[in-house]
């Protein structure tokens, strides 16, 4: 039997209340590494789910910041008309567009970019390429969204004026519904790419040499190497970055801000910043809260379906 | 309102043994108030800190010029927090909800003030302007700025930076194309198709207007409704007595279909990117001389002059907004006003300070150095007008103004926003102008008697 904590300091059993807190200092000897969860537990309470608790609250009410009058009890009433204002699907359904095509466009770049890097890896330059191509993912994002909008000024932007040079008209990249939400997907590939690159290129590396010299020998073509290789010894670590990134392009918000604020008309509108309307513009914090908590249950049942789709394997790496 | 009402009525009965004294006493120091001794009328305040919230606007910067004189007198320092429109008004609201005394003083636009009032979120300055009328010439300040700083009888803030929507043309090509500056808002279709891929005018486009999705569009619908002699809502009218009386929308009237259909029919003349124009694309095409004319808020005037950043300096001339041939032009009317945050243990500190800023010899010097002429002496000063004519465009324009020509009430941000979802649909084309319209006008409806205004059933159009 492990000895408790009371017994390693001298301190004896005088009783009931002291079989009880032996019981207690036993079970954490049992588990060691308990009370070193404990500050992370605060953390976690105080910062998320206190926080979404308080949400959860708000969104059961009529709370107005603006108003005198204090907030009334609604019930549901605000997930009702949320879920019939037809802003909150394109919001969603644009939202769903963004994050599916900038994912896979990511991973394409990324994983063609890694196998560059390793090509290159002999070259003293290389180091240096590398850090200036993830240069971009340290940006703010908000920031990225506004040097952006500059670069795409149809009137005065550079993108036009390259263009232009190669004889190629004038784009309307935010100010056409046609063209507004591919920008916006470019701009976040442009950021994230280097993200992916890095995962695959940790991944890449860590293949055996033996696989690609076996491959070698008996004929293999570049894309079978990557098919029947390179994707299937990849695929637990890319997989933990693509959920990053799902979950993150979720949370998209500072660059559809600083570009386009959700137009023209409703083509960039996405429920981050429907969310944020509602509640730092309209100043409806109950209604805004309870387009937050949708958004946490889908981000939620996203993340929790893609945990699932990992193999054990990749979550214990 | 004038400030005199409120004096007569407290003025008991027996006073006016002594009323005439008192007026003729009001009169020297009126006369007098320009030299104002203001060593007596402030306060010392060593080692205290007096923080002010506002919008970063361009001219924020005199402020540092400005607050040495009031430190020098007070002996209090001076910190100016400046924030972009949505987060100024953010910060501010979730101060007042706080009741947080982070800022003493915060600067409010147009329209907030109902919200500001209703919230509780700042002081009724009525008994401070009663206290220092003389030194506060209320009723010189620009009569319907006047207006837009009181709400429901309360004295919300004081004003010192009015703007005006002004309109700007280049006088070289006017010449040039032996056009006459617009009047009507015919005159500025027709002036817009001319300049727009002329030959003569290679790389020119007519106009750029406010048409990015939001409150900029929005907004450009409530600066030219009233232009087009329509009204947003039934009681909402230049001389109304009453604005919010009934809030009946009217946004699918016959004028506001010609409005949104007018900023449609404008799109061609516009630079490319056009639906994502908003105020600071459209005055800096102006600045860099790609657009032939501008209606712009007369605060960014400085830029055009500013040879650093302009390269229209001397080529341009300004106008009253123009309004449809047959109505009287109402030109939009904004700025900002100074209040105090109810929650700061500073208040005479920031009343003396108001007092000072706004009074007129400071805000005069205020004007010179760039701030937004808000006063009618300093409007019609020489000096002020040398150096920057087109302040006399902005003493037309407040002549013909309407105070609530933007609604003032805590619903304002919303209305104007969703105005600017649905027109913004219509002009990239997935709706109809109608449907539009439509849409925005049930949603506004619906939105306004949730909140407790009279809207009838059926709009009386």
């Amino acid at each position: 039997m492990a000895k408790s904590p009371l017994s390693t300091y001298g301190l004896e059993k005088t009783g009931s209340l002291a079989s009880r807190r032996e019981g207690f200092f036993a079970r954490f000897s049992k588990h060691p590494a308990t009370p070193f969860l404990i500050p992370a537990v605060i953390y976690l309470f105080a910062l998320t789910i206190y926080p979404f608790l308080y949400s959860v609250g708000a969104s059961l009410f009529n709370l107005s910041l603006t108003s005198p009058k204090p907030p009334s009890f609604v019930g549901l009433a605000n997930y009702k008309t949320l879920l019939s204002d037809g802003l909150f699907y394109t919001g969603l359904a644009n939202i769903g567009i963004i994050t599916v095509s900038s994912v896979i466009l990511e991973f394409i770049i990324g994983f063609s970019i890694a196998h560059l890097f390793i090509a290159i890896s002999d070259i003293r330059a290389s180091h240096l390429l590398r850090t200036i191509y993830i240069l971009p993912m340290m940006v703010t994002p908000v920031v990225v969204g506004l040097m952006w909008s500059y670069i795409l000024d149809p009137l005065f932007g550079i993108a036009n004026y390259i263009l232009g040079v190669f004889g190629v008209p004038p784009q309307p990249w935010f100010s056409s519904p046609n063209t507004a939400l591919w920008s916006i997907v470019f701009i976040n590939v442009w950021q994230w790419s280097p993200f992916l690159m890095l995962i695959c290129m940790t991944a890449l590396m860590s293949i055996p040499n033996d696989m690609y010299e076996a491959a070698q020998i008996d004929g293999a073509k570049w894309y079978h190497i990557v098919t029947r290789i390179e994707l299937p010894m990849i695929r637990n670590t890319v997989l933990v970055g693509v959920i990053f990134r799902i979950i993150d392009n979720f949370r998209l918000f500072d660059i559809v801000f600083a570009t386009t604020r959700g137009g023209p008309g409703r083509s960039t509108e996405i429920i981050s910043l429907y969310a944020y309307r509602q509640i730092f513009q309209y100043f409806n914090a109950g209604y805004g809260s309870a387009a937050a908590v949708i958004i946490f249950i889908i981000a939620t049942i996203i993340a929790t379906f893609a945990v699932k789709f990992l193999p054990k394997e990749a979550i214990h790496a | 309102m004038p400030i005199y009402p409120f004096v007569m009525k407290s003025v008991k009965p027996f006073s006016f043994r002594w009323l005439a004294p008192a007026i003729a006493a009001a009169c020297t120091f009126t006369a007098h108030a320009d030299n104002v001794d203001w060593t007596t009328q402030l306060k010392k305040a060593d080692g205290k800190t007096l923080r002010i919230i506002m919008i970063q606007d361009p001219w924020v910067k005199g402020f540092d010029t400005i607050d040495k004189e009031f430190q020098k007198l007070t002996g209090a320092t001076v910190v100016v927090d400046s924030f972009s429109y949505d987060d100024v008004h953010q910060k501010e609201v979730l101060m007042g909800n706080n009741k947080s005394d982070s800022y003493d003083i915060v600067v409010l636009d147009s329209p907030w003030v109902g919200e500001f009032q209703q919230g509780g979120y700042v002081v009724d300055l009525k008994p401070y302007v009663e206290k220092d009328s003389a030194i506060i010439a209320w009723d010189d300040f620009v009569p319907s700025f006047q207006q837009v700083a009181t709400w429901k009888g309360q004295y919300v803030g004081i004003p010192f930076g009015a703007y005006f929507v002004m309109f700007n043309y280049r006088t070289d090509l006017f010449q040039q194309a032996a056009l006459q500056p617009p009047k009507t808002i015919e005159d500025f279709f027709n002036a817009a198709k001319s300049f727009t891929k002329n030959p003569k005018f290679p790389g020119m486009f007519g106009t750029a207007l406010n048409n990015q999705r939001g409150a900029a569009v929005g907004q450009a619908y409530f600066e030219y409704i009233f232009n087009f002699g329509g009204k947003p809502f039934v009681s909402m009218y230049p001389g109304s007595p009453d604005p919010y009386a009934d809030m009946t929308p009217l946004l699918t009237s016959p004028e506001s279909i010609a409005v949104v259909q007018f900023l449609k029919d404008m799109l061609p003349f516009q630079p490319p990117g056009a639906l994502n124009i908003a105020w600071d694309q459209r005055a800096n095409a102006f600045a860099t001389g790609r657009i032939a004319m501008v209606g712009e808020w007369s605060v960014r005037e400085p830029l055009y002059s500013d040879p650093n950043r302009s390269r229209v300096v001397g080529k341009f001339g300004t106008e009253v907004f123009p309004a449809k041939q047959g109505v009287k032009p109402v030109p939009p009317l904004g700025g900002w006003v100074m209040g105090i945050n109810t929650n700061t243990k500073q208040k005479d500190l920031a009343w003396d300070y108001i007092k000072w800023f706004t009074s007129k010899d400071t805000h005069k010097k205020f004007v010179l150095i760039g701030g937004p002429p808000s006063r009618l002496s300093v409007m019609q000063d020489p000096d002020v007008l040398k150096q920057s004519p087109w302040i006399q465009t902005v003493y037309e324009s407040q002549s013909l103004t309407f105070a609530d020509c933007r609604p003032r009430i805590p619903e304002s941000f919303q209305i104007i926003d969703k105005v600017g979802l649905h027109i913004s649909e219509a002009l990239e084309g997935s709706v109809t102008i109608e449907a539009a319209m439509k849409a925005a006008n049930q949603e506004i409806g619906s939105l306004l008697k949730q909140a407790g205004y009279k809207v009838s059933e059926s709009p009386n159009q």
